[in-house]
């Protein structure tokens, strides 16, 4: 069964064609790599898949809902309620980690469920406390987010994602942010997480982690799907542009 | 010096009144003006031209032209619109000056805000939005904690200003504490009253200073 | 092509509100007398009167500073010898005598809006308020004096010759130097300074100017109070003459105060209050006609 479904999505900024022409589906519990340099359209590709960026033109459907078809040539989003469901069955990791300043570590990640899905306070606390447990931070629930490291702040995001218990996971360069020597904490989390049979989609420029944890890797280049294939058929592909991309993590 | 301490002392029976206005005066505009502050700035950062423009205009009547002649305006041109319906209406002195004191703050409270909202990066109406809030959730959860913090040098500030500002409240026959001592400076022929409205303007500013330095410390467990 | 449509619109919007603000102006110059007077006329009687004794208070007008006429004394009250008189004449009318202190600048705003009946502060009549004023008799003299150091040299006009002279602003000294008698020793000043107060003036003597020009009746008040410290030069530049200003055509009322001032001379009651603040008569309420 097909999770996200994205069909002929078309975007720009201005003059700039971003994504032309993409179509792409994930199937409930595959785990996801977009790569491709800078420019090539792959965050943007998750920012619409997560309705942070209106599109131009395509179709968008995750777990079965329609979040915007096209109607007339023109692209028509879903009802406000409709797009708001979606978006509780999706969590997005952020590059910058975005977590809220003022708020500690426990109430980052309470926030949302007690406030948005109702779920009474205690039962919020246990579980984000499980989390953090899970994700090595239980002694850090009441430290704001100042005072963490760029990887402990990049797994807090992480666990008030999974707090919502979303269906698909994205993630939007996740370790891009933080200093060589933090990566591998946060790499580690995510391996950790393909236990819950969670769907993931993860935008990384790490090849090794990619490889070893996708099931399917998705190679952009300007704007358009150059490959998709297995980890390992990509490694060995003939296209010139990804042997040339690839082989610069190679050194 | 003994004639200067005895002079003093014979001033503060009477100072009190007068201060009381100038207090008065002062919390009546936060009252009225930060929340209509807040509304002016949401007005302000609006995508539709027809909010933005009119309250960009405003904005530049109210803080481009002295806050004095806005007052003269008020108190003397608004009643004569007002009698040509009932002539037996009175606009009342001290009404009149909140009334200008508040519309005219709430432009400066709404740069301030302004400022202060869009200094907040946008990844946090993001997450915020990602995590299922509602506009109005993320605004006053989210956001608006964050803001008070970042505005809250700016507006110290202006709340020193506005301190002092209340002594214009006597160009239309407010008595506050600067008629009072220029009255007295004309009675007594001496600067000793001004001198005295002076350490008065300035004790209250210092207990404003001291309560944003409060205040910035309390929000200062985080960054 | 938006841009410059942008920059248009607040252009447009700029020039309305100038418009307005400059329509705003011009109404307060000009309807406020002509409206008042119609009001009157529209009823064809004068009500000013029988509307105080109704309300039961006449609301008077001041600038608390202005000694010995009408100002606060220490104990932040307002006394003087205007204050004195009315509130007798207040009392032989029955009603209440409600003081207002306001912004001299802004009398005859305040008259308009109806926030006081009259204006009594030692208040000069000239030529420009007698248009859009009614007001009373003279009820005392005065003179525009010149104020100097009592230790400085300066004996007559033509000593200050060179040097700042120092004066209310709005006040009936600066029309008093502006017309054409004064012209030539205006004309002889290096500078004239126009400040809030006669205060401010008097501390500026010695360092901020030479002179100070002022009313006679309030200069002698500060020599009384600061023995020895100043001296007036006998050469008055004006002579004037001090009355009460009320509502264009509010005459009814005018007369009435002006009768209870006649009867306060016959009966004695206003050389009491002379003597009280000038140690003489000065009343001239009842010289005329």
């Amino acid at each position: 069964m097909s999770m996200v479904s994205v069909s002929n999505l078309k975007k720009s900024f201005g003059k700039n064609e971003v994504l032309k022409d993409i179509s792409l589906e994930i199937k409930d519990g595959e785990i996801i790599s977009i790569i491709g340099s800078s420019g090539s359209g792959k965050s943007t590709l998750l920012r619409c898949m997560n309705q942070l960026e209106t599109i131009d033109s395509g179709e968008i459907k995750i777990d079965g809902q329609t979040m915007v078809s096209m109607e007339n040539g023109h692209p028509v989003y879903a009802p406000k309620n409709t797009l708001r469901e979606i978006r509780m069955k999706t969590g997005l990791v952020f590059q910058n980690f975005n977590l809220f300043p003022h708020f500690s570590v426990l109430r980052n990640i309470i926030e949302a469920p007690v406030q948005v899905c109702k779920i009474p306070k205690d039962q919020a606390i246990e579980e984000a406390r499980e989390l953090l447990k899970k994700l090595g931070l239980s002694d850090k629930e009441n430290s704001y987010p100042c005072e963490l490291s760029g990887g402990q702040s990049q797994r807090v995001s992480i666990a008030r994602a999974l707090a919502l218990k979303p269906k698909v996971l994205f993630f939007d360069e996740p370790t891009s942010a933080l200093d060589p020597e933090l990566t591998g904490e946060v790499l580690k989390v995510i391996k950790s997480l393909t236990e819950y049979h969670m769907t993931m989609v993860i935008v990384t420029h790490e090849m090794e982690f990619a490889r070893e944890i996708s099931d399917r890797m998705i190679f952009m280049d300007q704007g358009v799907i150059v490959e998709d294939a297995t980890p390992e058929e990509m490694f060995q592909s003939k296209n010139e542009r990804v042997r040339s991309f690839l082989g610069k993590f190679r050194c | 010096m003994k004639e200067i301490v005895e002079s003093v002392i014979s001033l503060l029976p009477y100072m009190v009144e007068p201060t009381i206005t100038a207090i008065k005066l002062f919390f009546l505009t936060l009252l009225f003006g930060l929340p209509l502050g807040m509304i002016l700035a949401l007005g302000r950062m609006s995508k539709l031209a027809i909010i933005r423009y009119p309250i960009q205009f405003y904005n530049l009547v109210m803080r481009g032209t002295p806050l004095i002649l806005q007052l003269y305006l008020i108190y003397y041109q608004i009643p004569k619109w007002i009698q040509m319906y009932n002539p037996e209406f009175r606009f009342d002195r001290f009404t009149a000056v909140v009334v200008g004191f508040s519309i005219n703050y709430a432009a400066y409270f709404c740069e301030i805000y302004r400022g202060g909202i869009q200094g907040i990066p946008k990844g946090q109406y993001e997450a915020a939005k990602m995590l299922g809030f509602t506009k109005t959730q993320t605004f006053f959860r989210i956001i608006l904690p964050q803001v008070i913090k970042r505005i809250l040098p700016p507006l110290g500030s202006e709340f020193m200003v506005l301190v002092k500002d209340t002594s214009l409240a006597h160009v239309i026959g407010v008595a506050e504490l600067y008629l009072f001592s220029t009255n007295q400076m004309a009675t007594r022929g001496s600067m000793t009253p001004v001198v005295v409205a002076g350490v008065f303007y300035l004790i209250m500013n210092w207990i404003v200073e001291k309560g944003f330095l409060v205040l910035e410390k309390r929000l200062s467990y985080y960054e | 092509m938006r841009r410059w449509r942008n920059k248009m619109a607040v252009a447009v919007m700029a020039i309305a509100m100038i418009g307005t603000l400059a329509g705003c102006g011009g109404t307060a110059k000009k309807g406020n007398t002509s409206e008042q007077v119609t009001t009157n006329n529209q009823t064809g009687e004068d009500t000013s009167l029988s509307l105080v004794q109704q309300r039961g208070e006449f609301v008077l007008g001041l600038d608390a500073s202005f000694p010995p006429m009408g100002f606060t004394n220490e104990k932040n009250e307002i006394v003087g010898y205007d204050i004195d008189l009315a509130k007798e004449v207040c009392e032989r009318m029955g009603v209440e005598l409600k003081i207002q202190p306001i912004n001299w600048d802004s009398k005859q705003q305040e008259l308009d809006t109806k926030n006081i009946d009259c204006i009594w502060n030692g208040f000069t009549v000239d030529e420009e308020r007698k248009k859009s004023m009614t007001v009373s008799d003279a009820y005392m003299e005065n003179h525009q004096v010149l104020v100097v150091k009592a230790d400085s040299s300066y004996e007559t006009k033509e000593d200050l010759a060179g040097k700042v002279v120092e004066l209310q602003k709005g006040s009936t000294a600066a029309a008093a130097l502006d017309s054409e008698e004064n012209k030539e020793f205006k004309d002889s000043l290096a500078d004239t300074i126009l400040i809030a107060d006669n205060v401010k003036a008097m501390m500026d003597l010695g360092t901020g100017c030479d002179a100070v020009l002022m009313d006679e009746v309030v200069a002698n008040y500060y020599l009384a109070q600061n023995e020895g410290k100043y001296r007036i030069l006998e050469e008055p530049l004006s002579d004037e003459e001090y009355v009460i200003g009320f509502r264009k055509g509010e005459e009814a009322l005018k007369d009435e105060v002006e009768n209870q001032l006649k009867a306060m001379v016959a009966d004695g009651t206003m050389s009491e209050i002379d003597n009280k603040w000038f140690g003489k008569d000065v009343s001239t309420i009842a010289n005329e006609e």
